[in-house]
């Protein structure tokens, strides 16, 4: 049946409200999102109007231009990436006109059709309906040819008057909605960070989290935390998103001294941010590292409002992927989760300096058991002599060791004394191999019948031996001092070799002394391999001869080197103090030990004392 | 700035799997929906996007997946995710999108409940 004109007209109405409903249901379905139900609305005011192709293009005010939210039919893949800029200007003239003839546009539009020719022929656009709300221009309704007529009736104008503004609605309701979502995540991300981050304990953590954070809070597509350094004036990169970037910068940035920033616009930034404590948001210029376009900057501030350091944010993008400029609410978003960001990274240090402190007493204790376990409880008694030794700590673990041996060789005794540079485990360790070097060592001196035979010789290859042995199982900063004694009670004769130590003093019975070992003192043990020692200063040995009544006093720099409030060193007073505690009537090795240990004490008083304090006494009875 | 990602899908017969590896903002958010509609244009209608290598999603990313939870609400498709973090999933249900799609622990459970 053939419909009359009048007929197709109702019907045309009646599908056209009962399309119109259902874009009002569209509209206040719950689905916010423009760019899907776009579509529904195309196909609708499409349907609506017999128009055989179209599309709805959105308006972005902030930077004044269209993209492609919908088309039909859905042309190229890309087509959500094409930007139509707008001057605004145009804008202006678009707002003026309810329905636009692309062929035909009105005065002050033609050259923004002009421009966009290649565009509009590509959406095959014939009338465009500007879609806005007072005097807000929110999108474009672009429309096709309308098929079987080239013009729309009156009815049709008011028809798709209508239709537009509920579009209009619809956009302004979307962006209302996204504004909305957009907002609400992120707040929640910034109520979300705070406890998260703050929960992170190790700092590498903590300084991964606040830049993720961060880059997601802002929609930005890089960033960084950079920390002050706690002694130098400079900012260490420690985390950087993407990972890689972190290869583009140096590693770290100079805070003062001349040329800093020079060379590179985001380096000086970030300095700056860092000297100052003040948020900067700036292009990148010609050096686009960190952000291809801009980037934003804040201090990281502590508890006392001291800049811990910056955190910088790059390149924000928005939908389409176009970057855009960081916003002043953008730089007090980032300004309020930096505040957050300072107390984890706070208390992140903090922890890990507990952890460090905890970790370095319990490290303290367990050297100090070593040491202790190296040190001999008694000394054993040596024909015709009296010995007595005493091992202080004082401070860090040091590394002082004292031990009297019984050689192989019958009546034949060893006397060391040693001070292990450094402290802590390493020392405590490395005087653990000096011992065990040494006994393996004096183990092997037994010649038979002749056990003194070669001994000096024996001493000086002694010495390399456990030369060799420290080089290899130290570094450079770790070594010892050493101090042998090869004593044969039957002769009375002392073989001494000294590696690098203070040396014994020896109080004759009259009261004169002599300090042994100072003419022959070959370097450190560890401190140079082998082949270097003849070069520098060669082992070599030396021998005393001990009559009744003399004495010998060993000990460490931790003697000498005591220090009083005064700040003057204990070094001087020691030959008189040994000679007055030698010539004391019927001294016993103990009482004089005794005499000059306590002599030290009273020396000190109250002065803190950093070094571990031996002695060690030997006396011909 | 260009950060690297990746998409995998496994096309089964029911249902099809979308692996998403990278920062989730605009540009792997438009690659996962160009991929997530060509599945759902092919009659696809259910769905589970494992973010288990997505440690990062923006605002962008998040508008991305609640046009695609609309997009498959059209045809009246399941979309369920898997391999989120215990932030994401706290964002996924403050931003209403667990409202909408199913949130599981593991792959195996979002592909039994599809």
């Amino acid at each position: 049946m053939q419909l009359s004109t009048a007929e197709e007209t109702i019907q045309r109405l009646i599908f056209s409200l009962s399309e119109l409903e259902q874009l009002g249901q569209t509209l206040i379905s719950g689905h916010s999102n423009f760019n899907v139900s776009s579509k529904t609305y195309l196909r609708i005011a499409l349907g609506t109007l017999q128009s055989t192709r179209g599309a709805i293009l959105r308006f972005h005010p902030a930077d004044n231009y269209l993209t492609v939210a919908a088309s039909a039919p859905e042309r190229r893949a890309d087509e959500k990436s094409l930007i139509i800029a707008v001057e605004p200007e145009d804008v202006a003239q678009l707002l003026q006109h309810p329905f636009i003839q692309i062929g035909s546009p009105p005065t002050g539009l033609e050259g923004f059709f002009a421009r966009h020719a290649e565009l509009c022929a590509g959406i095959d656009a014939r009338l465009w309906v500007p879609l806005k709300i007072h005097d807000e221009l929110l999108g474009i309704l672009s429309l096709g040819r309308f098929l079987g007529r080239t013009e729309l009736e009156a009815w049709e104008q008011e028809l798709l008057t209508i239709l537009a503004h509920q579009l209009s609605i619809a956009i302004a309701y979307s962006q209302m909605m996204e504004g909305i979502q957009g907002e609400k995540f992120r707040l929640f991300m910034l109520a979300e960070s705070a406890p998260q981050i703050c929960q992170l304990l190790q700092p590498e953590d903590a300084a991964q989290q606040v830049v993720h954070q961060a880059v997601s809070l802002l929609d930005a597509n890089a960033g960084g935390l950079l920390l002050k350094h706690s002694q130098q004036p400079e900012i260490e990169w420690k985390y950087t998103f993407p990972e890689t970037l972190a290869s583009e910068f140096p590693t770290k940035i100079q805070l003062d001294g001349e040329g800093v920033g020079e060379e590179c616009h985001t380096e000086k930034t970030l300095a700056d941010v860092a000297k100052e404590g003040k948020t900067a948001h700036t292009d990148t210029h010609e050096d686009a590292r960190l952000g291809a376009n801009n980037i934003m900057a804040v201090p990281i501030l502590g508890r006392d409002a001291d800049v811990l350091g910056v955190l910088v944010v790059g390149d924000k993008e928005e939908r389409g992927g176009r970057i855009t400029a960081f916003t002043d609410e953008d730089a007090i978003l980032l300004d309020s989760f930096a505040k957050q960001a300072g107390v984890a990274i706070e208390n992140a240090q903090l922890h890990q300096e507990a952890l460090e402190a905890r970790h370095l007493q319990a490290e303290m204790e367990e050297a100090r058991k070593i040491q202790e376990n190296l040190i001999p409880e008694t000394l054993p008694d040596i024909p015709g002599y009296d010995v007595a030794g005493h091992y202080e700590p004082r401070g860090p673990v040091g590394g002082d060791y004292f031990d009297c041996l019984e050689l192989p060789a019958a009546n034949r005794w060893g006397l060391a004394i040693a001070d292990v540079s450094g402290k802590g485990m390493q020392a405590a360790l490395l005087m653990a191999t000096l011992r065990a070097g040494l006994l393996s060592e004096v183990a092997k001196t037994d010649e038979g019948a002749n056990p003194d035979r070669d001994i000096a010789k024996r001493l000086c290859d002694m010495a390399l031996t456990l030369n060799s042995l420290l080089y290899a199982s130290g570094t450079e900063e770790k070594f010892a001092t050493f101090f042998y004694t090869y004593l044969n009670p039957e002769t009375d004769m002392l073989t001494v070799l000294n590696a690098g130590h203070n040396p014994p003093l020896i109080v004759r019975k009259d009261g004169t002394t002599q300090w042994i070992g100072e003419e022959i003192g070959g370097l450190p043990l560890g401190m140079f391999p082998n082949d270097m020692v003849p070069l520098i200063a060669d082992y070599a040995a030396e021998q005393v001869q001990l009559n009744s009544g003399d004495v010998v006093i060993y000990y460490t720099d931790g003697v000498t080197e005591t220090i009083n409030i005064a700040d003057e060193d204990y070094e001087e007073r020691l030959e008189p103090d040994a000679v007055e505690a030698s010539q004391a009537p019927n001294a016993q090795a103990a009482d004089i030990m005794k005499h000059v240990y306590d002599a030290v004490i009273a020396f000190q008083g109250e002065a803190d004392q950093f070094d571990d304090l031996t002695l060690l006494v030997l006396k011909k009875k | 700035m260009l950060n690297k990602f990746d998409i995998q899908i496994r096309d089964e017969q029911d249902y099809a799997v979308i692996d998403t590896e990278g920062y989730l903002n605009d540009a792997l958010g438009e690659a996962l929906s160009a991929k997530a509609h060509g599945l759902i244009q092919e009659g696809r209608t259910k769905l589970v996007i494992n973010l288990e290598k997505t440690a990062l999603i923006n605002s962008i990313g998040i508008s991305i997946l609640i046009e695609i939870i609309e997009a498959l609400d059209e045809r009246e498709g399941t979309l369920n995710f898997c391999g989120l973090s215990a932030t994401q999933e706290r964002t996924f249900r403050m931003m209403a999108i667990a409202k909408y799609a199913g949130i599981f622990p593991d792959e195996q459970a979002a592909i039994e409940n599809l």
